[in-house]
């Protein structure tokens, strides 16, 4: 989340308007929306239950979360207006996540 | 009791900091912080007189900090590369995940209209 809140902090208005941060994980969609309000953020919050979209983007990281359970790999992807692949950034440690201003950079370049 | 503060600050402070970048994407601070607490742990056992204890204690204190804090960044928080299907310049598998109200999303949803920049995240963390 903390990734996510500096994201948002950096993000103007207008980007605000202009791009959709659509954040996904297998949380339950009850406890993403109450991020969502905490945040007061217009992020889409979806829930892969399931890590199915993980695993067809081959980003999951078997038997990694506190119980052994499969989790996500933190992972940051920057689509164009036409859906297609422009920046992208996968965490080799799960403490380390993009720099905003990376993701930023990609955007703006679009 | 220089090294008890150096110790619990690094502690503090990269936890506090999490949500500044260079902080989180430096977590190898944590560690440097804990060596140098260990490291003034043993020069403070070294010179101590009489009441050794509390630089005993402190030594104890700030290697077992700098035995689980290097397990924790360099064991437990290491994920395994993995082959992915996303490429630069391609359009990435189509999916469709409930939002929070339950609607379905989809990613064709944004196609023509709006950059998306898409996160996958662990949810707790």
């Amino acid at each position: 989340m903390a990734e996510l809140q500096g994201l948002g902090a950096q993000l103007s208005e207008a980007e605000r308007a202009g791009v959709e941060i659509v954040a996904v994980s297998p949380d339950p969609n009850e406890r993403s929306q109450k991020l969502a309000e905490g945040l007061r953020l217009g992020f889409r919050f979806l829930a892969d239950r399931d890590l199915a979209v993980a695993r067809r983007y081959g980003l999951v990281h078997a038997g990694g979360g506190p119980d052994g359970q499969d989790v996500p790999r933190p992972a940051t992807v920057v689509l164009d207006r036409d859906g297609v692949v422009r920046w992208f950034s996968i965490s080799r440690n799960f403490q380390v996540r993009p720099d905003p201003d990376d993701v930023l950079r990609a955007v703006r370049a679009l | 009791m220089l090294s008890v503060v150096v110790a619990i600050g690094a502690l503090a402070a990269y936890v506090l900091l999490l949500r500044v970048a260079v902080v989180r994407n430096h977590p190898e601070g944590y560690v440097v912080a804990f060596a140098l607490a260990m490291a003034l742990a043993a020069l403070a056992v070294g010179r101590a007189r009489a009441r050794r204890w509390p630089a005993w204690l402190a030594l104890g204190l700030s290697s077992l900090l700098l035995v689980g804090g290097a397990w924790f960044n360099f064991v437990v928080a290491r994920v395994p590369d993995a082959p992915t299907v996303l490429r630069v310049g391609e359009r990435p598998p189509d999916f469709a995940l409930p939002d929070a109200a339950g609607r379905p999303v989809s990613l064709a949803d944004y196609r023509g209209k709006k950059p998306v920049v898409l996160v996958f995240y662990r949810g707790y963390w």
